[in-house]
């Protein structure tokens, strides 16, 4: 007890505390007990009433006393057209764990499913701790938990806000990538191992950490820059995406993808060779071209990059950087190198000569729309805020990025902290807000430590904090962890969630614009709107609208992810077309498999078939075919996703965070699951599909908020593109072979006897006939894909089982 | 002051006004659950969508602002489909039932759980006057009914039914004599033909309501079959006569040995009568002919509801309409009967006291039904000790009545839910899963029920718990499907609503919060103990 009002006495005592209160509560005991849960109203200002309501309403709290390791398993939409289900089948499996249990008998280990944690490149994806393990596979499980459990305490987060020591001049360069999915595939360690290997060979180089180069799928690299004439190589942008190397003579680079932590010998021995040799290698770019482009990361020698080649080319030659601007190139923290790189510029012209009005001017001029999904034009939105009454008004950047298959605005706050708070300062001025909050899922712990680090070196220099500077006050911004409820990206129930309250949204009008946070007026922006305003700002909005298309200007940052081979973080010009997206930048679907559709928008947004991927990414375009352009999640699918599982998918997801306010969406969501449930399980009835689209159409229209009024939205979509594959399922198929209850699996005379499938089957569904062809008991199959994903020769193929009903 | 239009008629309100008092102001009735006034809206029902403006966007109108120049529609095809998806939609995960099983077992349609619950606090009277709103001959029942309400008793699963017919005789034996509430002589006259249990029940009900009552009989006395046909040991007649005499109590007069067609026309009678009703028992088409009515195969013609035959004025009900096996039936009929007469001696028209809308869950899970039990007398039925034919001692029926595992909702009548089901035209089935929520009672010491099935999640608990800030409240719990309402840790729903409870009890919308001894008061008409909706 005396603990609990510790923590309180810490964190705060006023409604507003209670989401904190309950995070350090929880970060204490891995649960909140109900002592605590009590306790908190005696010693605060906090309804009883509302402390269990809150606890219980937002997914990262747990009323249960959990294991000592916490396992989640992520279920975004990349892990689960990769295969989610069965890797949490196979992590419960693994731990024993029972049915209607979490946590196994020895309280080692809590297994959580969980929407998304934003690693999506790497799907499928756990995280233990903070570990993260990427490309987990069924028959992989055991191994991950040996090396978790090899690896012991973990290294932790502290480490990466750690920024440029001693700077060296006239040395090369070595930029390791730290974002979340570098440092997921060893980065840290790469970086330890790196200053070993250097320091044996005496080699002097400057290391610096650098955000994410959105090739993630290429994660963790290395890039070597050799100084140029001017000795200096911190301006020198990344090989990658700085453009063509056509920097000054001299001047050359060498990047180095999938890098595993032993590798560093090599890079070392590779890029630095001895002295003779160098010369003879020529001034010019001479990297060695490795064609192990789409290689996943395991274990192969690191692949040297060519920026000219093919692959590299075509993912990095569409793309243009304004969000994303000096990408791979600055160390996230280092204020001085973002100022370099022309940071802070256009905080400075709009707090000068430009004045708020003359800002706004230029935001309406861009034709800047909001990035978090609907679009709305941000200069209306700043001009309502602006035009509000009331002396104390609030800016709020959304950053609770709850869409699985997205992790846009992750990259951009880990990468780019600065870019996203200059935003945010210069919207704080035009609309005349002093308070800011910058609101970030805790599930993104290494972008709210990069956040609050560069809040208070903003404060340290004077351009954040409240205080004065030349005669105007300086916004004051606190960054406000989420507590992982998707419905908070709508902002009346993040501006809830806020006040400390259930994130339940409420009708809108009243706008926050007029009525927000405390009742006063509020602008809620999304990160990526906020990281693209500087950019406007400096280089004009003349300069932002000519890029796209009539009614959707500038760029958008997507997530590509899912059966696509060179997935990432990618910014591209609006009016893009998908298809070049999806086949030129990401490279379309693996060999062999045909690209079938893509998701664009995740829960809100819809499956658009291959056939419509001459469509342009422009908000209009989007809409009329049914998705949306969504805050940037896109997932490729290829023959063997079933549409109707995707839909299903989806809803479960938004029935799961529906908040349970409005009758259509908690109860018509649920209802239409239940529809999809019965046709993925076979057991669909002929009027399922009328039933189905006249609920959807209601639940859109009936709808209080727009996770409701767009939680159809997949539904209807695969609907109106996919029909057949619906009708199929209500006479028993399955036609991409997904769906468990309509497959079987079989061994092919492929087989070589090997029994590796036999002894992998945790059903005990095949009997080890060595050297003869095995056999699937199709009673006893869990179809938890173990063998074929064990299979070394590829014998285990899905088949269409004949419907039982 | 905002100017709007709401279905094409200009309306001025105050700034901060919403779309619901806009309509009220007009007169334009919206329908809605979760609103309260007083309360901070809910948003949650949406039975009160709306259409706004030029798009077909709906938005509650419980909440959504009043401004200048907003168009506002209330009653389109999609406003009408919205409303009732939504009530569809509460009903798909609604778990209760609106009525007792026995109740809707009952030819009746008794109140047998009020009863039983009256008997177990042994507010005898009231019991008795509670089976008299439905059955007027409750001691001759008491005696012969085959009791179809036992038969589908839930009890029965566990161990035996609840002892409903003795009960019922229990009441009769041992309640006042005579109903306790007449009306006041209307002026009007009915003659009633056959003083079988239809016309008995006719007679009782039309005698009630104030109507001067005339029963013919061709025989010796009154009592149709129940007389001539039952044994002697099944039914003492001074059974019977006490019952005829209640009758003859409301100023009901009966002439014997007259048979209509022989002693006396049907014009006669329809001359001197402001409305007639056949009730002589199984007729055929000789005896229909000899009355000059039209028969069908079964009887005598009548409409199936309002018992009227094409004869202006002109009734048929009971046997002589189709073949009855019960006596129970029979009276049943005569009650419905004499409802159709009266609106017709009122309105000119016949017309059927309409027949509600009854939730009606799913079997019962074992787990369910023992939970059930278990807040319940847990013993076995009760035997009289003085034999079926006594019937019970007082602390016997006392005994018996308390091992009800009372079904019912015990806002039946003041539901919103039922009500807007029905004033919607909503199929409350529509989205009924095969998974249901449980059933489940939550019962506390002070007598407060909460039934998290039937809570519609509207929140009006929680928002009016918050206007008193000295009890420590409700909020929900969970999200989504499995949101529910809950008190905070360590409090239960009746101390976390403490003084509050009588007020939050009669703001919900449903039966989820209810006291246990139900609230309805007796004699009400339904539309007094109605809710919010319709």
């Amino acid at each position: 007890m005396r603990e609990i009002d510790a923590i309180v006495g810490a964190v705060g005592r006023e409604p507003g505390d209670l989401i904190a209160i309950l995070q350090a509560i929880q970060q204490r005991y891995h649960y909140l007990p109900d002592a605590a849960l009590r306790r908190i109203p005696e010693i605060t200002t906090i309804l009883p009433s509302v402390v269990l309501g809150v606890a219980t309403f937002y997914p990262t709290f747990r009323l249960q006393p959990s294991g000592r390791h916490r396992v989640c398993v992520c279920h975004g939409t990349a892990c689960h057209v990769k295969g989610s289900e069965q890797v949490q089948q196979a992590v419960e499996r693994h731990l024993k764990i029972e049915t209607g249990r979490d946590t196994d008998a020895s309280g080692a280990y809590t297994v959580e499913r969980v929407a998304c944690v934003g690693c999506c490149t790497l799907a499928p994806v756990v995280v233990i701790d903070s570990s993260v393990y990427g490309r987990v596979t069924a028959p992989g499980t055991a191994a991950m938990f040996r090396d978790f459990e090899a690896r012991g305490a973990d290294a932790g987060l502290d480490d990466v806000v750690d920024a440029a020591r001693d700077w060296l001049p006239g040395v090369p360069e070595i930029r390791i990538g730290v974002g979340s999915c570098c440092i997921a595939g060893g980065s840290l360690k790469l970086r330890e191992s790196m200053v070993a290997a250097l320091r044996a060979r005496r080699i002097q180089a400057n290391i610096r950490a650098v955000g994410c180069v959105g090739m993630c799928h290429q994660t963790p690299m290395v890039e070597v820059v050799w100084p140029g004439a001017d000795g200096d190589t911190r301006s020198r942008p990344s090989a990658l995406t700085g453009g063509r190397m056509s920097a000054g003579a001299g001047a050359r680079a060498a990047v180095f993808s999938c890098v595993q932590p032993g590798d560093a010998e090599r890079i070392v021995r590779q890029a630095f060779p001895p002295r003779g040799l160098l010369v003879r290698a020529g001034s010019a770019v001479r990297v060695t071209l490795d064609r192990m482009l789409e290689g996943p990361g395991g274990g192969a020698a690191p692949s040297r990059l060519d920026v000219r080649e093919e692959p590299v080319c075509s993912f990095l030659g569409k793309q243009i950087r304004i969000a994303t601007e000096s990408c791979g190139q600055l160390d996230p923290l280092d204020i001085d190198a973002y100022a370099r790189a022309g940071g802070f510029e256009a905080l400075h012209a709009a707090l000068g000569d430009l004045g708020p009005g003359e800002t706004l001017d230029r935001i309406q001029a861009s034709g800047l729309r909001g990035r978090g999904g609907a679009g709305f034009p941000t200069a209306v939105k700043w001009a309502a805020t602006r035009g509000a009454a009331g002396d104390l008004k609030y800016i709020v950047c959304n950053g609770d990025e709850g869409d699985p298959g997205a992790f846009m605005n992750r990259m951009i706050l880990e990468s780019y902290p600065y870019r996203v708070l200059e935003g945010m300062a210069i919207a704080a001025w035009c609309i005349g807000a002093r308070e800011g909050i910058l609101y970030v899922r805790a599930e993104y712990p290494l972008a709210v430590l990069r956040m609050r680090e560069a809040v208070a070196r903003m404060e340290a220099s004077g351009l954040l904090g409240g205080g004065l500077s030349g005669g105007r006050g300086l916004l004051r911004v606190r960054v406000q962890e989420g507590a992982g409820a998707f419905v908070c990206g709508e902002e009346t129930a993040l501006i809830a969630s806020l006040e400390g309250r259930r994130g339940m949204p409420r009708l809108r009008p009243p706008y926050p614009a007029t009525q927000g946070l405390w009742g006063r007026p509020t602008s809620v922006n999304n990160v990526e709107t906020l990281a693209l305003v500087p950019w406007i700002i400096r280089h004009g909005p003349e300069a932002f609208a000519r890029l796209g298309t009539a009614h959707s200007k500038g760029t958008k940052v997507f997530a590509l992810t899912g059966k696509v081979r060179r997935g990432g973080l990618i910014e591209v010009p609006m009016g893009i077309t998908l298809r070049e997206i999806v086949e030129e930048i990401g490279g379309g679907v693996a060999e062999g498999r045909t690209f079938k559709a893509v998701q664009i928008g995740g829960p809100s947004g819809g499956c658009l078939p291959a056939s419509l991927c001459h469509l342009p990414v422009d908000y209009a375009a989007l809409s009329g075919a049914g998705a949306i352009m969504g805050s940037g999640g896109m997932v490729v699918m290829d023959d063997r996703d079933c549409m109707v599982d995707v839909a299903r998918y989806f809803l479960r997801f938004t029935q799961d965070q529906s908040c349970g306010q409005c009758t259509f969406c908690r109860v018509g969501t649920r209802r239409m699951l239940d529809i999809l449930n019965r046709l993925c399980a076979g057991q669909g009835q002929p009027d399922d599909l009328e039933k189905l689209e006249a609920l959807a159409a209601k639940v859109k229209s009936g709808s209080l908020c727009g996770l409701g009024q767009t939680a159809p939205n997949p539904v209807l979509t695969t609907l109106r593109y996919f029909r057949e594959e619906y009708e199929a399922h209500i006479r028993g198929r399955c036609p991409a072979g997904k769906c468990a209850a309509l497959i079987r699996y079989v061994v092919t005379e492929k087989c070589i006897g090997c029994t590796i499938c036999a002894q992998q089957c945790p059903a005990d569904a095949i009997a080890p006939v060595p050297y003869r062809r095995h056999e699937i008991d199709a009673q006893a199959c869990t179809r938890c894909d173990v063998c074929r994903q064990a299979c070394p020769v590829d014998a285990i193929e899905v088949r269409e089982a004949a419907c039982t009903r | 002051m905002h100017t709007l239009t709401l279905d094409g008629r200009p309306v001025s309100m105050p700034e901060g006004s919403t779309i619901l008092e806009a309509a009220r102001r007009l007169g334009i009735a919206i329908p809605t659950l979760c609103h309260r006034d007083g309360l901070p809206p809910g948003t949650s029902c949406m039975v009160c969508v709306v259409e706004i403006d030029q798009s077909n966007r709906l938005v509650p109108a419980c909440a959504y602002p009043v401004r200048t120049g907003l168009v506002v529609r209330t009653d389109t095809p999609s406003v009408r489909d919205a409303r009732r998806a939504a009530v569809e939609l509460l009903m798909g995960e609604h778990a209760g039932d609106c009525e007792g099983l026995c109740r809707r077992g009952c030819p009746a349609g008794m109140n047998i759980p009020l009863m039983i619950r009256q008997l177990a606090a042994g507010r005898t009277a009231e019991a008795l006057e509670t089976v008299r709103r439905d059955i007027a001959l409750p001691a001759v029942l008491g005696h012969i009914c085959p009791a179809p309400c036992e038969k589908v008793c839930r009890r029965a699963r566990l161990d035996q039914p609840v002892s409903i017919c003795l009960l019922k005789r229990f009441s009769a034996d041992h309640g006042p004599a005579a109903p306790v509430r007449v009306a006041p002589d209307s002026g009007r006259r009915v003659a009633i033909v056959g003083a079988g249990p239809a016309g008995l029940a006719a007679a009782f009900y039309l005698g009630l309501l104030g109507h001067a009552c005339v029963v013919f009989d061709d025989q010796p006395e009154p009592g149709g079959a129940l007389r001539r046909d039952v044994p002697i040991d099944r039914l003492p007649r001074a059974v019977l006569d006490r019952e005829i005499e209640v009758i003859r109590g409301l100023g009901v007069s009966f002439r014997s040995g007259i048979r209509i067609g022989r002693d006396l026309t049907l014009a006669d009678l329809r001359g001197a009568h402001d409305a007639v009703i056949l009730t002589v028992g199984a007729a055929d088409a000789a005896q229909a002919a000899a009355l000059g009515l039209p028969a069908s195969p079964q009887g005598l013609q009548a409409d199936s509801h309002t018992f009227a035959t094409p004869v202006p004025g002109l009734f048929a009900a009971g046997g002589a309409v189709h073949p009855l096996k019960m006596a129970i039936r029979a009276c049943a009929e005569g009650k419905a009967c004499a409802e159709a007469c009266d609106m017709y001696l009122k309105r000119g028209q016949p017309a059927a006291v309409p027949r509600r809308f009854n939730s009606v869950v799913s079997k019962l899970t074992d787990t369910e039904l023992r939970d059930a039990r278990s807040q319940v007398s847990e013993g076995a039925r009760v035997d009289p000790a003085a034999g079926v034919p006594g019937g019970f001692t007082a602390a016997e029926a006392v005994a018996e009545a308390k091992r009800c595992l009372r079904c019912d909702c015990r806002k039946s009548e003041a539901c919103g839910l039922r009500a807007a089901v029905e004033t919607l035209g909503a199929d409350a089935r529509r989205y009924v899963e095969q998974e249901r929520q449980p059933v489940e009672v939550l019962r506390h010491s002070n007598g407060l029920l909460f039934e998290p099935g039937k809570c519609i999640k509207c929140g009006v608990c929680i928002r009016l718990a918050r206007q008193h800030p000295e009890v420590p409240g409700l909020d929900f719990a969970k999200r989504g499907f499995q949101m529910r309402v809950s008190p905070p840790v360590g409090e239960t729903m009746a101390t976390a609503l403490g003084g509050v409870a009588a007020a939050v009890v009669a703001a919900c919308p449903t039966g989820a919060l209810a006291w246990d001894e139900g609230e309805e008061k007796p004699g009400l008409a339904p539309d007094e103990n109605r809710g919010a909706a319709g």
